[in-house]
């Protein structure tokens, strides 16, 4: 089976700067993968460890990309190859366009049975990226996918809605978009990392896939909300005067 | 404010027929209305706003809500709205996101208010897991939204509204998913959205056998009971329903309190439209303290015991 798993490199959540006009920046933010696409890694990992084929994994940029350190992060994850497309202007880029790009480096790879993205990027978290590449590459496109189990010439995939999970049989190519629940991504090794830096990456220009970045969206304004007033009244240690005034204060919202 | 000339609302049930209108009616002068569900009524949606409806033919079993892409793809080309709207559920972002790659438009997603300034569709997202708030505009000639649950509520029902459905016919995709089967969740379904009382948890519990302390509390409180995402996905000792936070649930209670919780931004979205937020930790420098109401700096294996205590006198 030839996977290709697409992720997104966001800064670390916790650098996120919030400046005292509300203004944010990431000016000293670590990057890293994208927390939800390590599950798009490790259902691809499981496939190929079942069914054998393999795994390329795949994400557009700007310079970030070609962290050494950051290569070896997907590598060591398991993925055979990786293949970027980077150049400085792609940078927050929107949905259309991330997935418009994805979309030319995939058939710049070739032929593929599957492409496993995680349920969101976990800065934006817009869900959009992989569904929107899979209606550009014109193939079965399923959201939400919990659970994937090839079976012959199909894919059988379980789909988790609110209340029900659909099982829903699939011929590939097909574009996956997984949940957090579908596994637990593995933690690589040394001998995985190290082993990483041996792997073949392969990079793209825009002008190799011929494609370019043409904003639909306009961001306006980003600013973090303004926190609700609230009484900030802090009692120090479990005594039974303060467990009686922290009990009162609860009954008195209660009633 | 002026209003977009023609709002076109996608419903894939009847249940999102209100809300849905709601936010049409919000940035439309007229709402016109996709309904992929035989049950709902048509008069019932144009008393909650709709001026017209298109019924999708939804009474082969077979056919799923994606099934009906090209449909509503044709019924775009003919009627040409100038936006999109629909929920923000997994199948209406499964739709939107198609929709707006035929389009060459980008989704305006989970959006939580929608204006619009100089003819131009504006909407508002939470991103970086709910750290700031986002002002986004498509550019293109149409905008394609989807509209989180509980962002727009049903107007009351006008019997005297006007208006009209016509049938439309089904175009088959040229591909499928093959349903083959749907299952019940195993296992109990929690809404805690509309909880008034929620106990949650964090990773200041150690063990997983002490949430019987916690549910102990709670059935107390008449509370139900969530988690930070860490329990939930990492430890696992609660369902994906009862996480907290920006990618979980986002709560709406009159009393909130959080056990062993630090405090992230990412959960605490979910509980900043509490009315009272009360926090136990034993650490006094926990974010969490800045958004409470009431807190107490102490450990919960000794402050819930006791509270429990006091609850039973």
């Amino acid at each position: 089976m030839n996977i290709i798993t697409c992720y997104k490199l966001v800064p670390e959540e916790q650098d996120l700067i919030v400046n005292d006009d509300y203004s944010v920046s990431w000016d000293k933010a670590e990057w890293k993968i994208g927390t939800y696409d390590l599950n798009g890694v490790e259902a691809g990992v499981q496939l190929i460890e079942s069914v054998g084929g393999k795994l390329t994994a795949l994400s557009i940029g700007d310079n970030i990309l070609e962290n050494d350190k950051l290569k070896k992060a997907i590598l060591s994850r398991g993925p055979e190859e990786l293949v970027t497309v980077v150049d400085n202007e792609l940078k927050d880029l929107d949905g259309h366009n991330t997935a418009k790009l994805l979309a030319a480096a995939v058939k710049k790879i070739g032929l593929f049975d599957l492409i496993l993205c995680g349920e969101g990027s976990s800065d934006i978290y817009s869900q959009q990226v992989g569904l929107q590449l899979g209606e550009l590459l014109d193939v079965i496109t399923i959201n939400a996918v919990s659970k994937i189990t090839p079976q012959g010439d199909k894919i059988i995939v379980e789909r988790s809605l609110d209340n029900v999970v659909e099982v829903l049989e699939i011929t590939p190519p097909a574009v996956l978009s997984v949940t957090t629940d579908i596994n637990v991504p593995r933690i690589p090794t040394l001998k995985e990392i190290l082993a990483a830096g041996k792997k073949p990456v392969t990079k793209f220009s825009l002008s190799d896939i011929d494609e370019e970045n043409v904003p639909v969206v306009e961001y306006i304004k980003t600013a973090a909300p303004e926190q609700a007033d609230r009484k900030n009244i802090i009692l120090e240690g479990a005594t039974e005067e303060n467990i009686n005034k922290l009990y009162d204060y609860i009954r008195q919202e209660l009633a | 404010m002026s209003l977009l000339e023609k709002v076109l609302i996608v419903a894939e049930n009847s249940d999102v027929v209100g809300e849905l209108c709601t936010a049409g009616r919000a940035c439309g002068d007229k709402v016109e209305l996709v309904l992929i569900d035989n049950e709902a009524g048509v008069q019932e949606a144009i008393a909650l706003g709709a001026d017209k409806i298109y019924c999708l033919n939804t009474s082969d079993q077979d056919r799923m809500v994606e099934d009906f892409l090209p449909t509503i793809a044709n019924l775009l080309k003919q009627e040409k709205p100038n936006a999109i709207i629909l929920s923000a559920s997994t199948r209406g972002k499964l739709l939107a996101a198609r929709l707006a790659a035929k389009l060459a438009t980008t989704v305006l997603n989970d959006s939580l208010s929608l204006e619009v300034v100089e003819g131009n569709l504006i909407s508002k997202k939470r991103i970086y897991g709910g750290a700031a708030l986002r002002d986004e505009k498509a550019t293109g000639e149409v905008s394609v939204v989807t509209v989180s649950a509980g962002t727009f509520n049903a107007l009351d029902s006008d019997n005297q509204r006007k208006g009209e459905s016509v049938s439309v016919d089904f175009i088959e995709p040229s591909y499928r998913a093959k349903r083959l089967e749907v299952k019940t969740k195993v296992g109990e379904q929690v809404n805690l959205t509309v909880a008034k009382q929620v106990v949650c948890i964090g990773r200041g519990l150690a063990a997983q056998e002490d949430i019987s302390m916690i549910n102990e509390l709670a059935a107390l409180m008449e509370a139900e009971v969530g988690c930070t995402r860490p329990i939930a996905e990492g430890e696992q000792w609660m369902t994906k329903d009862r996480y907290v936070g920006v990618s979980g649930v986002m709560l709406k209670p009159d009393l909130y309190l959080g056990a062993g919780i630090s405090g992230q931004i990412q959960h605490m979205v979910g509980v900043d439209q509490a009315k009272v937020i009360v926090a136990i930790n034993k650490d006094s420098r926990a974010q969490i303290f800045q958004y409470a109401d009431y807190g107490i700096v102490d450990d919960i294996y000794t402050v819930v015991p006791a509270l429990i205590k006091k609850f039973k006198e």
